[in-house]
């Protein structure tokens, strides 16, 4: 017993010697490493975090990675350094290096709400003169404004979603119903398949941003494309009528079983399974899901093959279109206002999304923000549709939660989430946003 | 003997690395998070000091005192969940046949990380597909409840994870403590005439209350700071129905941007696990700890 | 087991042996309770996403999709993780048992004015939540140009670990007889070998078990390692997780294939461990 303890102590000591030795080591290289680079002005580094990690994105993660090769192989004195998180722990890192200035050169961001505290504490650089210049009119129309604080541009998007009503054509047919083009048919088509017992709607609404784009729909094609918008920018009331009829709609909506049973405890996940395994008839989600139903070899190929697309059905009498969108650009690229290489961060960035741009619907999937040309494109026919219809559309709401500040959208979701769950009534919906809206102004 | 055992070097050579850690990592931090409880900050721009307006509002603020009122809540069901996880450990620790294996088994669900136990109960709730919703329609229950979306039950659903989830942990602690009781102890009651529950409960029990009382401190402190399942299976909702403390501060310091305010709950809850500890060690506090 | 037998035996077999299958019984059903999630996991891990979420749970993969494991392996840096895991782990536990060994030994044993509050000093740091702290945390390595650096999780583990890891110690010194120690000093002992060569000795089953409490807590921490650390050559395996939650599509049957190859030594080291509790004070103390 005894010496077996010295023999334990005696190695925990070394173990623990090596590892402070080792550490140390380390130390030193590293100020070495940091000294070096000060020194030679030669070769320069862009730090680049971005949220496409190889196993669950892997083509997002190659374009990244050939478009970088590309760059640097044109421009001999810079390495880009990447740092790859999954997309909450992005959100988290953002906020714990921006608290301490840190942010690298080069990183994600999303639109409105979430930018503005990092364009107030001036953690982001204008772009105005990328997108005056190399980027001239390459954005589709609204999709870059979304980044733009007092009309300075402090990002460039990469994506751009708008938010169809995909349905299973199969169980339509065995239940006898059409695809709907008004509300009312909506209604009618749900009340059906819901009498048949099958689960008209797949809503995981424990996410509450997926609750908030029915209420959006509802609230454009009730009140027109300004009701809501003009809520949020304080030129009306979150007490409008339509905005307060919209919610009525979202209770009867409830009422009639509409959506999945138990949907406020379900993730977003969750309620896409019980689509994609053709439990519940229609999903409401942006563009970001089209290689679910087009070319994700997981998925089996009937599903596929029965997966369409409707645009959300009109009001009667309502002001909204058919042809006006919920969506908006996803993520785009910062560049950090302390960094030290400037310059060649937004040639980077620059570059980014200029190649970006070309692949990324052909090879990810992704709708990029800047103007497609479909024609020679090989793609799924629901792509190009999807395409087609964006050319035509008449008006496009970013989603609320990403219009609102943090705080407002906070409160935004949870009065969606109690909306759906019937612990409030519509007024009540309506004067929360409308106190927390005006607390802010 | 006092002398070598009030050697102040040799106390300070013991104390020191350890007491350094603890206050540059934790005590250096939480005094910095107090710090910025005073300001309004968004974590980003420029800080404001706002004195105490922060606490003043946290005062206020009905979804703060509901959740903790949740976290509450929690500590209470988890020092109750102690009495059967030591029933447990003294069935185990005692001479039951294939004790070892079982013990062995029983920890089992410690080892997983929080991710794979959240994934495991949100497809046990799961409403519709879940394996409790499948049982209870197998046995005819109509119209199961849809456990996470229900305000009156997610926080007992989720409950009932968390106490599942730390389980292994005070069996463990429990076990090691009832294995160090002399086997002469018990021998000696069992030549008494002693029954088996009465060994554990006249002997065994009293003789590890030191541990017991320690398990009951880290139950409430664990609880009032408890924050992974929650976030991950409901975030907090719906409308708030599973809210606790830390998720909630969470909520207000990372995802809206209200970072003085967060760090001010975070300040508040150290003050409100303090409060509660003391009365917890006032209330088990005896004569003296026992010893041999 | 023959002993409670045959001294129960005496009053009243049936009824001793009627319970008995009823403990049984019930052991057995909690046991099936407790083994159930690693079957239910390595399931999981062998699923795509449409069956994770479309079959019921309890389902058998139609077409088991080993591919997860492969591309986990492969896309992954598993290997590399693997390896920071297990060396950071062992470092950072052996660190606090004896950190928190001295400073529990110090307490219990040793007599100066101090100890109370030094132990609540100690209590009280159990309480901080890491997300109140993360942030200061973050500053403090900054400038100390320790991120991107293991030594900075490796303290934070440390740190984070000894307040538990000194309650649990705390318990058991105190019901630990101390003839043997008093014996020691009065044979005129230094305190050096009282600690080393009798406390740690029989202190063994707590410390296998807080080692082991300690071992899980540090294998599935990830917000440390995430903020900490930006290099690909430090991360461990938990952030191998999240190669595989992506922007608005999560791939759950690698995150399965993943969680199920990084429970696996955890579980050796748990089996290991798990039978030093049982080699009880006895021992030490006959032979310390």
């Amino acid at each position: 017993m005894k010496s077996a303890w010295h023999k334990v102590l005696f190695s925990f000591a070394l173990v623990l010697m090596f590892a402070l030795a080792a550490c140390g080591g380390n130390d030193e290289e590293e100020e070495n490493a940091a000294s070096g680079e000060n020194e030679s002005d030669s070769s320069k580094t862009i730090e680049f975090m971005h949220l496409w990690p190889e196993g669950s994105s892997k083509q997002h993660h190659e374009i990244v990675n050939s478009i970088i090769d590309e760059f640097e192989s044109d421009h001999p004195d810079v390495t880009v350094d990447v740092e790859i998180l999954g997309n909450e722990q992005y959100k988290e890192k953002l906020k714990v290096l921006s608290t301490s200035n840190e942010l690298p050169d080069v990183g994600m961001t999303w639109a409105a709400g979430f930018l503005d505290p990092y364009v107030g504490g001036d953690m982001f650089a204008p772009l105005d003169d990328i997108l005056e210049g190399p980027l001239k009119d390459k954005f589709v129309a609204g999709t870059a404004e979304a980044y733009a604080v007092d009309d300075v541009t402090y990002g460039l998007p990469l994506e751009l979603n708008i938010t169809p009503l995909y349905y299973n054509q199969r169980i339509f047919d065995e239940n006898g119903v059409e695809v709907p083009g008004t509300f009312e048919e909506l209604k009618e088509a749900i009340q059906t398949l819901a009498d048949n017992g099958v689960t008209p709607v797949a809503l995981g609404n424990k996410d509450r941003w997926t609750g908030s784009m029915w209420y959006m729909y509802l609230a454009d094609r009730i009140g027109g494309s300004k009701a809501l918008n003009s809520a949020i920018d304080r030129t009306g009331s979150f007490e409008d009528p339509a905005l307060i009829q919209a919610a009525e709609e979202i209770q009867e909506l409830v009422d009639m079983d509409a959506f999945i049973n138990g949907f406020n405890g379900l993730g977003n996940d969750e309620a896409k399974g019980y689509f994609i395994n053709e439990q519940a008839a229609m999903y409401l989600m942006a563009t970001w899901d089209l290689p679910e139903w087009t070319t994700n070899e997981d998925n089996p190929q009937e599903f596929r093959d029965s997966v369409d697309y409707a645009k959300f059905p009109t009001v009667e009498g309502g002001e909204g279109d058919a042809n006006s969108y919920v969506g908006g650009p996803g993520v785009g690229l910062f560049v950090a206002e302390n960094s030290d290489v400037k310059d060649e961060a937004k040639e980077f960035v620059s570059f980014f999304v200029e190649k970006w741009g070309e692949r990324s619907v052909t090879d990810a999937g992704v709708i990029p923000a800047t103007v497609v040309d479909t024609e020679g494109l090989d793609l799924p026919q629901m792509y190009i549709d999807i395409l087609n219809d964006l050319n035509e559309a008449s008006n496009l709401t970013l989603y609320a939660d990403v219009q609102m500040s943090a705080g407002v959208a906070d409160v935004h979701l949870d009065s969606i989430q109690a909306l759906f769950g019937k612990a409030i009534t519509p007024e009540e919906f309506a004067k929360q946003q409308e106190d927390a809206l005006a607390a802010e102004e | 003997m006092n002398k070598v055992m009030s050697n102040k070097a040799v106390i300070a050579l013991y104390v020191l690395p350890a007491f350094i850690l603890i206050v540059a990592l934790i005590y250096g931090p939480i005094l910095i998070t107090g710090y910025y409880g005073l300001m309004d900050w968004d974590g980003i721009g420029a800080k404001t000091f706002v004195g105490l307006d922060n606490y003043m509002e946290l005062i206020k603020d009905a979804k703060f005192w509901q959740s903790a009122y949740h976290s509450f809540l929690l500590a209470f069901f988890s020092t109750l969940s102690l009495v059967p996880y030591l029933a447990i450990s003294l069935i185990l620790a005692g001479k039951v046949k294939g004790s070892d294996l079982l013990r062995k088994i029983y920890l089992i669900p410690m080892l997983l990380s929080s991710v794979a136990i959240a994934q495991l109960w949100v497809k046990i709730y799961d409403p519709n597909n879940g394996m409790l919703n499948s049982l209870l329609t197998m046995v005819g229950v109509e119209n199961p409840p849809a456990w996470l979306a229900d305000t009156n039950l997610v926080l007992y659903a989720i409950f009932v994870a968390i106490l599942w989830q730390y389980a292994g942990f005070y069996i463990i602690i429990y076990y090691a403590a009832l294995k160090g009781i002399p086997e002469s102890l018990v021998e000696a009651a069992k030549i008494d005439g002693a029954s088996p529950i009465q060994i554990a409960y006249k002997i065994k029990v009293p003789l590890i209350s030191g541990v017991i009382k320690v398990t009951v401190v880290l139950a409430i402190v664990g609880s009032l700071k408890y924050f992974d399942l929650i976030y991950v299976m409901t975030g907090g909702g719906p409308n708030g129905a599973s809210e606790v403390i830390a998720s909630y501060m969470y909520k207000k310091a990372f995802d809206t941007f209200d970072f003085g305010y967060g760090s001010a709950i975070a300040f508040f809850l150290l003050l409100i696990t303090l409060i509660v500890t003391w009365i917890t060690r006032k209330l088990t506090a005896s004569e003296d700890e026992i010893q041999y | 087991m023959a002993q409670t037998q045959s001294t129960a035996g005496k009053d009243n077999s049936i009824l001793t042996k009627v319970g008995m299958s009823v403990l049984y019984i019930g052991l057995i059903i909690v046991a099936v309770f407790q083994i159930y999630p690693l079957i239910w996991l390595f399931q999981f891990s062998l699923k795509s996403n449409s069956e994770v979420f479309g079959m019921s749970p309890f389902a058998l993969p139609q077409d088991p999709k080993w591919e997860n494991y492969v591309r986990v392996w492969t896309d992954g840096n598993i290997n590399l993780y693997f390896f920071n895991s297990v060396w950071i782990t062992v470092v950072s536990v052996l660190l606090t048992l004896l950190f928190a060994s001295f400073v529990t030994f110090a307490i219990t044993r040793m007599n100066w004015k101090l100890n109370k509050l030094v132990l609540g000093l100690f209590m009280v740091g159990l309480m901080v939540p890491i997300h109140s702290a993360i942030i200061p945390l973050f500053s403090f390595f900054l400038e100390l140009n320790l991120i991107d650096n293991p030594l900075s999780i490796i303290l934070s583990y440390t740190a984070f670990n000894l307040p538990l890891t000194i309650m649990i110690l705390l318990g058991f010194y105190y019901t630990l007889p101390r003839e043997i120690e008093e014996a020691a000093v009065v044979d005129g002992c230094s305190i050096h070998r009282i600690f080393f060569q009798i406390t740690l000795p029989m202190t063994t089953p707590v410390l296998a078990t807080t080692a082991i409490i300690n071992m899980i807590y540090n294998w599935n921490e990830f917000i440390f390692v995430n903020t900490f650390i930006s290099s690909d050559k430090f991360k461990t395996l938990t952030v191998g997780i999240q190669n595989f939650i992506g922007q608005y599509l999560t791939d759950w049957g690698a995150i399965g294939a993943t969680l199920m190859i990084s429970i696996i030594p955890i579980l050796i080291a748990f089996l290991i461990l798990s039978n030093r509790i049982v080699e009880g004070i006895a021992a030490g103390s006959v032979k310390g």
